[in-house]
């Protein structure tokens, strides 16, 4: 293949410039969402009551053989008696299973919306108009032809060697590669991540929030009524009579 | 890299980790995979590898940064780590993106303009 010779105003005007806007949107989108708001959920009081309580329960079914057995049953007496037991005294409503019936959910959904998906596709149109037409780089490594249609975004050139990259595809080389820097220039836990979370508001979210503390409450009190004490220390004496030989 | 020793106590065979400190580590890890992946990607392009000399680079690279990272952890990897496997093949391909992202931009404002 002839190795083409591109102008350097286009790396000045084009090539750097994709660069920098990506890394900056993203950047932007991370502060107007802090701004917003939309990426802390506030938690009632009674959901973190609810979790920590099942915490608790975990902990207790997990460690208790380091308990005396009188030590475990009155933790597990707190739990699952039947007059005073936590989980049997509690009377949780299940939350509306439905998204749309609740209106800070739509709120959420809303915010997320705007600052997640509404840039992608403003900046994107932006970038295929503004930067339309140019061949800005070249991978460097052999692609084959079927990469064509994905790297030379609006160039129809037939004779053109796939490694070859159009503007916009360039734009769209930088949105996924830049996603671990991301992390690093901004921390964990970052809102410049648009992917993830587009695939939150798809799945993940919906589903965290309609945990139904009910049924984990009635799951959690089953396997700790099946627990079986076996404290672990109870031989204690003689194995370090052991030890010390 | 090695903040939290994350092993709490040792009963018999049983070992118990600390689950903040673990997941502390393998942040710290993916910050190290994320530099590590930018860095190597930077050199390549500088370099001018091309085709398969360049990803033979990253995986060259990746083995190297695990290399380094068990050489910090010394014997004891297993107060750090579940298992050591997993910090050779985490983030893997999330980390290539990364790199080809830097080999392209490297290779073309150095050789292609």
């Amino acid at each position: 293949m002839a190795e083409l010779l591109l102008d350097a105003n286009i790396r000045g005007w084009v090539f750097l410039p994709i660069v920098v806007i990506t890394f900056l949107v993203g950047v932007l989108r991370h502060y107007v969402s802090l701004l917003i708001g939309g990426s802390q959920k506030k938690a009632n009081i009674e959901q973190v009551q609810d979790s920590q309580a099942l915490l608790r329960a975990r902990l207790l079914r997990e460690n208790g053989k380091y308990l005396t057995r009188s030590a475990f049953q009155m933790r597990r007496y707190y739990f699952n008696d039947e007059e005073v037991g936590y989980f049997l005294t509690q009377k949780r409503t299940a939350p509306a299973s439905n998204p749309m019936t609740d209106p800070s959910m739509m709120m959420d959904m809303l915010k997320g919306n705007l600052t997640n998906v509404l840039p992608m596709i403003v900046i994107g149109g932006w970038i295929n108009w503004m930067f339309s037409g140019f061949v800005t780089t070249k991978v460097p490594f052999p692609l084959t032809l079927r990469f064509k249609p994905m790297l030379q975004r609006g160039i129809e050139l037939v004779s053109l060697d796939p490694a070859w990259v159009s503007s916009a595809s360039w734009y769209f080389l930088n949105v996924f590669g830049l996603r671990s820097i991301y992390a690093l220039v901004l921390g964990e836990n970052n809102a410049a991540d648009q992917s993830r979370q587009f695939q939150d508001q798809m799945s993940g979210a919906a589903v965290q929030m309609s945990v139904d503390p009910k049924a984990a409450f009635k799951a959690e009190w089953e396997a700790l009524e099946l627990y079986q004490h076996q404290s672990v220390l109870s031989n204690i004496e003689s194995e370090m009579d052991v030890l010390e030989g | 890299m090695t903040k939290v020793a994350n092993k709490s106590g040792k009963s018999g065979d049983m070992t118990a980790y600390s689950e903040v400190a673990l997941r502390n580590n393998a942040a710290i890890v993916e910050y190290c995979r994320t530099a590590m992946a930018a860095l190597s990607g930077c050199t390549a392009g500088v370099l001018g590898l091309s085709g398969l000399y360049g990803f033979g680079f990253y995986v060259l690279a990746v083995i190297g940064l695990w290399i380094l990272l068990l050489m910090r952890a010394g014997s004891k990897w297993n107060r750090y780590f579940l298992n050591r496997k997993s910090l050779l093949t985490n983030n893997f391909i999330g980390g290539l993106c990364t790199y080809v992202l830097f080999w392209t931009f490297f290779y073309t404002m150095v050789h292609v303009y």
